[in-house]
């Protein structure tokens, strides 16, 4: 069953569970690879994760010359291949969310892979299955679809990810009603 | 906002572009310089035995002594003639001359330019390959006319009870 991940970005409470999670995942070399911004910072507490969202045409592999980016088939756009990588950091150009990390020292950019060891087996990834706000799913696309049901939307758009951020992505964000100017019922 | 070009514009999985892990080519370029590598690495360690072969060479084993094995009796070769054996294989021709009471030479009789067999002329005292009229000198194995450019390998022998017997094959010295 095919699973992606989903982010309700309003449940977000800012402990950055996932930042700590990301660092312990295998492979991951004790550095996290995704982000927790403060959207209006100054004004309100209100914040967002943001990790890779996995576009069905990455710019971050289309840009990079050396092909070191590849997308697994579950749609999980890869971290550099590290003996292809080359260090030019094309990809932290190209990509429209600034995912791409970039470490200095080894010349190699590393960024979300969606924990590929074990989501291709089914296994949420690591800040999936430890966010305490379920900010960040693992779900079907069966049951992302009963969450659109949940939500009373006046203008009767759903906006996950609708009908696309930049493009078209695997990763699914439900942007907070807020900004959308709609109510949500939970 | 559906206006967008979300698509591709070209097929972009070729040989010198893909993305797909799974479409992973099996012999790219990286692959192709891997493979060149390795063969090389093969043919290096392959040709490590002729090294060994080589060395022990150079560190004199090559000096073996081979069984004696007893050509003639002294009774039954005349001073200026010769004989033929078979030293140190069966397979490897040979012969012995009498140059004088005491003094015996031995070689290989194959001619060092192309393997015909030399042979002995008493009238002469040379050592002459029929096939292209090349002669060695009896008393050296150099070769002294003829295409052979390098001197016959020398046959190292004893006279013992009466009986003259071979003990090893020289090393050829270019």
């Amino acid at each position: 069953m095919k699973k992606r991940l989903y982010l309700e970005l309003e449940n977000c409470i800012g402990c950055r569970s996932c930042l700590a999670a990301c660092t312990q995942c295998g492979g991951h070399e004790e550095r996290n690879r995704n982000y927790v911004y403060d959207v209006n910072p100054l004004v309100n507490r209100q914040t967002m994760p943001l990790m890779c969202l996995h576009c069905e045409n990455p710019a971050c592999a289309r840009s990079c010359p050396a092909q070191a980016i590849q997308i697994h088939e579950t749609g999980a756009v890869l971290s550099a291949l590290v003996e292809k990588c080359i260090g030019c950091q094309n990809c932290t150009i190209a990509c429209p969310y600034g995912i791409p990390k970039f470490d200095q020292e080894q010349n190699i950019m590393y960024k979300c892979d969606l924990c590929i060891d074990r989501t291709k087996d089914g296994i949420p990834p690591m800040c999936a299955s430890v966010c305490p706000s379920n900010t960040l799913q693992w779900l079907t696309d069966e049951e992302i679809d009963n969450k659109k049901k949940q939500f009373n939307l006046d203008n009767g758009k759903w906006v996950t990810s609708m009908p696309y951020l930049e493009g078209e992505t695997n990763v699914k964000v439900n942007l907070p009603g807020i900004l959308q100017g709609i109510t949500k019922l939970f | 906002m559906s206006d967008k070009n979300n698509k591709i514009p070209f097929n972009e999985d070729n040989y010198t572009h893909n993305i797909e892990r799974n479409n992973e080519r099996k012999l790219d370029r990286r692959g192709f310089m891997k493979t060149l590598v390795g063969a090389a690495g093969v043919f290096a360690v392959s040709s490590l035995p002729w090294g060994a072969v080589a060395a022990k060479e150079l560190m004199g084993l090559g000096e073996k002594e081979y069984p004696h094995k007893k050509i003639t009796d002294v009774s039954k070769l005349p001073i200026g003639d010769a004989v033929e054996f078979k030293f140190p294989g069966d397979h490897d021709d040979a012969i012995l001359i009498r140059l004088s009471d005491n003094k015996y030479v031995a070689y290989q009789n194959a001619c060092t330019h192309l393997r015909c067999p030399v042979f002995w002329v008493k009238e002469q005292g040379e050592m002459i390959c029929p096939c292209h009229h090349g002669k060695f000198d009896v008393e050296t194995g150099a070769p002294t006319a003829g295409p052979p450019r390098r001197p016959l390998p020398e046959i190292q022998v004893k006279v013992e009870n009466g009986a003259v017997y071979a003990v090893r094959v020289k090393r050829y010295e270019a």
